[in-house]
């Protein structure tokens, strides 16, 4: 058993407590998580400031800031980003970057729901089920293109967003499509202790992200595809067919994630789903600041996602206009990626 | 001996491949043996790495080729599963171990195995397998530290044990694709301690390596291509034979390369001074290079001589530290690449792909970006005429292959990737040349052009700076070498010194031991 783990001090994001790495190793548990105290600190460096940030807000605000109104918007309101970051991090994680087409995808997902459902009168449940299997489709497409054919990421999936885009302003003659059935939105705003369901099935969905990641085979063959694509494939793991899988299961996401967008508003409007590609990468990326440095990984993803919604929330209640949210997500995006930057060559 | 063993472990036969017009192997075959290690040579492009795709499954062989294992043909085209199944293992450049990972992880990727419902990974049964691959190594390695900070000697057991896995105890082949390139001479010796132990249960290994020495040092026998073909199958190897394989892969001799610059004129003035240099890993480090000399700079993997030529480059920004050129003190604290070539400093690095050239330009190109970077009207048009007049002389010199200067240079063989490199340095004035690893990676042909160019620059006034890790490189080259400890000069080898001798300093502790001392001389089948 290893012995040279007498000064380190291993830690969990989920369980705390420290302990030694040659107890858990007697658990059984994942190697290597054993952590100096130093790294500690960069793995809720984030979480603190994100801390800072609501106590500052609190402090100047108090009247609106703490409300049980801005808590719901807080959590209530990022379904839509935490599905969109999801996806992104599905081709991210095994070394493809980066996918430029999930905001347009999703987008296309929620028009067609309504359209199918709104101007063609097909059952909702048909049409929610169509919509989703189409943009899983186009992910299938996108990895054809991009692990069979080898063409580069970027050019592939920026053009497939462009041309999405289009198909959807197409298909909704330009305008916003609305008149989806209420009973439908449940499936995004049916409340539970004072959250929407929304929240809820992004809360899962991440969930079930970080257990493949950090528990599963295929979460480790990911990281390590993502790693070296030869060494993996001479290990014996079917690289291309991951890759393959991962545009593929980036398209599920976004489709279902765009579905019930749709359901939450009865309808969507085809330019909505532009706004969402900065703020994809500002949480992704940011997301590689929290829990574990220097990785791309779920839950770091899932509160990067809030953080970004706190800090703009409380722009907007200090009396910021429109045009924070830009400047708010740029910034980050800025700031985040030079911190995994940083991290990623310190934990190499 | 049982009857299987009377078959040979891997037998190849008939393979040729062509890419597009293009055919890279004309009908290949030979057969690695049980319990032996075979070596395949042959300079860059002669098709080595094409036959390990093959039998990878990453090349298409043409109908009629014929691949054994133990006696069983493998379905063509091959299919990794298969092949790993029929007990062959590949471990792929620079031992193919992803850093940040654990050597757990490392160990156990590709092979993990989830519990059936939760699909979490049995991460005890994982350990105890890699375990148990230890324990027939005889070797131990902490599981759970991230293989970037193991030592060398350490990954390189974590290569073999991993490779292991695939293999039947007592049986089953090892590939190694250039896998010992990086390793210093230390965990060589530790490597081959290892390999042997593993070859002599009745494993065998089919090594793939530039290193001639190596090669005539390890392999019992030895399989040689040029150009596709199959020069000798199964030659049996000698130590000291070095010479021999040589013109073997070549079809030519090989000049005999003396040792040492000989063209030093240590008390011309002025030399390139480099004083006090504190940096990340450099400590008050000394170099004196008089013009004419080369001197040699190698020492440990943490010694810190490998980070001079970055910084004499101005590449990587040392702490503090002064250069003496030409009459200038330069502080190095805010020295720039674009300072360094005004002063006359230029740098071969050692990561070609990464640093040396710009793989989708040509070799004109290329050659050329040291004119074109530094010019001075920016937006004037560049005199291609020109250019090329005086580029081709020096492709002549260095005997690039293809002599075309429009290749593109990522379609290059390694060596003459290298070539290009030096090409663009070379046309230029230079105070000192710098250079790192200048012949890894390439095969003796080019070696020794290589190494002939370096000298002739040296011969015309030029000062030379090598660090390198490879003493047979280091003892062709140099007058002196210095052996860098701690971040700064240890010992100075003065004249010309044998390879022994530069290990045995670097090693201080230790001398040069043979790789596989107890390897049986065989005689030739």
């Amino acid at each position: 058993m290893t012995t040279h783990s007498n000064q380190t001090l291993s830690a969990d994001p989920g369980p705390a407590e420290p302990e030694t790495a040659a107890s858990a190793a007697a658990r059984g548990r994942r190697p290597g998580a054993a952590l100096s105290v130093g790294r500690l600190g960069s793995r809720f460096a984030a979480l603190v400031v994100w801390l800072v940030l609501a106590v500052l807000y609190a402090a100047l605000r108090p009247e609106t800031f703490l409300t049980r109104g801005t808590f719901q918007t807080i959590f209530g309101s990022q379904q839509a980003l935490v599905f969109l970051t999801a996806a992104l991090l599905c081709t991210i994680i095994v070394g493809e970057f980066v996918d430029m087409s999930v905001a347009s995808n999703f987008g296309f997902a929620a028009v067609l729901v309504a359209v199918l459902n709104v101007h063609h009168h097909w059952n909702v449940w048909i049409a929610a089920v169509a919509a989703i299997a189409v943009s899983t489709l186009v992910g299938l497409v996108n990895g054809w293109l991009a692990v069979h054919l080898g063409v580069n990421t970027i050019v592939v999936t920026l053009g497939m967003g462009t041309f999405l885009l289009g198909l959807g302003l197409w298909i909704t003659d330009l305008t916003p499509v609305s008149g989806m059935p209420s009973g439908f939105a449940q499936i995004a705003l049916h409340p539970i202790a004072g959250l929407p369901a929304g929240f809820y099935e992004g809360l899962v969905l991440m969930l079930a992200f970080a257990y493949v990641m950090r528990f599963t085979p295929l979460g480790r063959n990911m990281r390590f595809v993502g790693a070296n694509r030869e060494v993996s494939r001479l290990a014996g793991i079917r690289v291309n067919r991951l890759r393959l899988g991962a545009f593929t299961v980036a398209g599920l996401i976004a489709g279902a994630g765009g579905v019930i967008a749709s359901a939450a508003t009865g309808g969507f409007d085809a330019t909505v789903s532009q706004s969402y590609l900065l703020p994809i990468f500002a949480a992704t990326f940011l997301g590689t600041a929290i829990l574990e440095p220097g990785a791309f990984n779920p839950l770091g993803t899932l509160l990067a996602v809030y953080f970004l919604a706190t800090g703009i929330l409380g722009l907007q209640l200090l009396g910021a206009a429109g045009w924070v949210s830009s400047v708010f997500y740029g910034g980050v995006l800025i700031i985040a990626v030079t911190l995994a930057t940083l991290l990623h060559r310190r934990a190499a | 001996m049982n009857p299987g063993a009377s078959a040979p472990r891997l037998s190849l036969s008939g393979v040729s491949v062509a890419y597009r017009r293009n055919r890279v192997l004309h009908d290949v075959g030979f057969a690695v043996g049980p319990a032996e290690i075979h070596a395949l040579i042959g300079q860059n492009g002669s098709g080595k790495s094409t036959l390990v795709k093959v039998l990878t499954g990453l090349c298409t062989a043409e109908p009629g080729a014929c691949v054994e294992i133990d006696g069983v043909p493998l379905r063509l085209p091959a299919r990794l599963a298969d092949v790993r199944a029929a007990g062959v293992a590949v471990v792929h450049q620079s031992l193919g171990l992803v850093p940040q990972m654990s050597v757990l992880e490392n160990m156990r990727i590709g092979r993990l195995r989830a519990r059936r419902f939760s699909r979490r990974i049995r991460w005890d049964r994982e350990r105890a397998a890699a375990g148990r691959m230890f324990d027939r190594l005889g070797r131990h390695v902490p599981l759970d530290v991230a293989v970037h900070r193991l030592s060398e000697e350490d990954r390189a057991t974590v290569a073999i044990a991993r490779a292991l896995q695939d293999t039947p105890h007592g049986g089953g082949l090892i590939v190694f694709d250039e896998s010992t390139r990086a390793l210093s001479r230390r965990s060589l010796e530790h490597f081959y301690e290892v390999l042997d132990d593993v070859v002599r249960a009745g494993t065998s290994a089919l090594l793939i390596s530039h290193r001639l020495e190596e090669v005539a040092e390890v392999a019992d026998r030895v399989t040689v291509l040029r150009d596709g073909k199959l020069v000798e199958a199964g030659r049996a190897a000698r130590r000291g034979s070095e010479g021999e394989l040589a013109r073997l892969m070549l079809g030519r001799a090989l000049q005999a390369i003396s040792s040492g610059g000989g063209h030093a004129r240590p008390h011309a003035e002025p030399a390139v001074e480099l004083a006090d240099v504190i940096a990340t890993r450099l400590d008050g480090a000394a170099v004196r290079v008089a013009p004419g000399e080369i001197v040699g700079l190698t020492g440990l993997a943490d010694s810190g001589y490998d980070q001079v030529p970055y910084v004499l480059a101005g590449v990587e920004r040392a702490a503090s530290g002064k250069l003496l050129v030409n009459g200038d003190h330069i502080d190095l604290d805010r020295f720039t690449p674009a300072a360094a070539l005004g002063a006359g400093v230029a740098l071969v690095p050692g990561d070609r792909e990464r640093a040396g050239l710009a793989s989708g330009q040509t070799v004109a190109e290329n050659a050329a970006l040291p004119r074109t970077g530094t010019a001075g009207p920016r937006l004037s048009p560049i005199r291609r005429r020109a250019e090329l007049a005086e580029l081709i002389p020096w492709l002549d010199r260095l005997r690039l292959h293809p002599p075309d200067p429009h290749a593109v240079v990522g379609r290059l063989s390694g060596g003459n990737q290298q070539k290009v490199v030096l090409a663009k340095w070379l046309s230029r004035g230079l105070r000192l040349l710098v250079l790192h690893e200048p012949t890894q990676a390439v095969d003796v042909g080019a070696r020794a052009v290589i190494v002939d160019a370096v000298k002739d620059a040296a011969a015309s006034g030029c000062g030379v700076l090598v660090a390198g890790s490879d003493e047979n490189e280091l003892s062709m080259l140099c007058d002196r070498v210095l052996v860098f400890r701690d971040g700064r000069v240890h010992r100075e080898l003065a004249g010309p010194c044998r390879p022994e001798v530069i290990v045995a300093a670097v090693f201080a502790s230790s001398q040069r031991r043979p790789l596989r001392a107890n390897r049986e001389e065989r005689v030739c089948p």
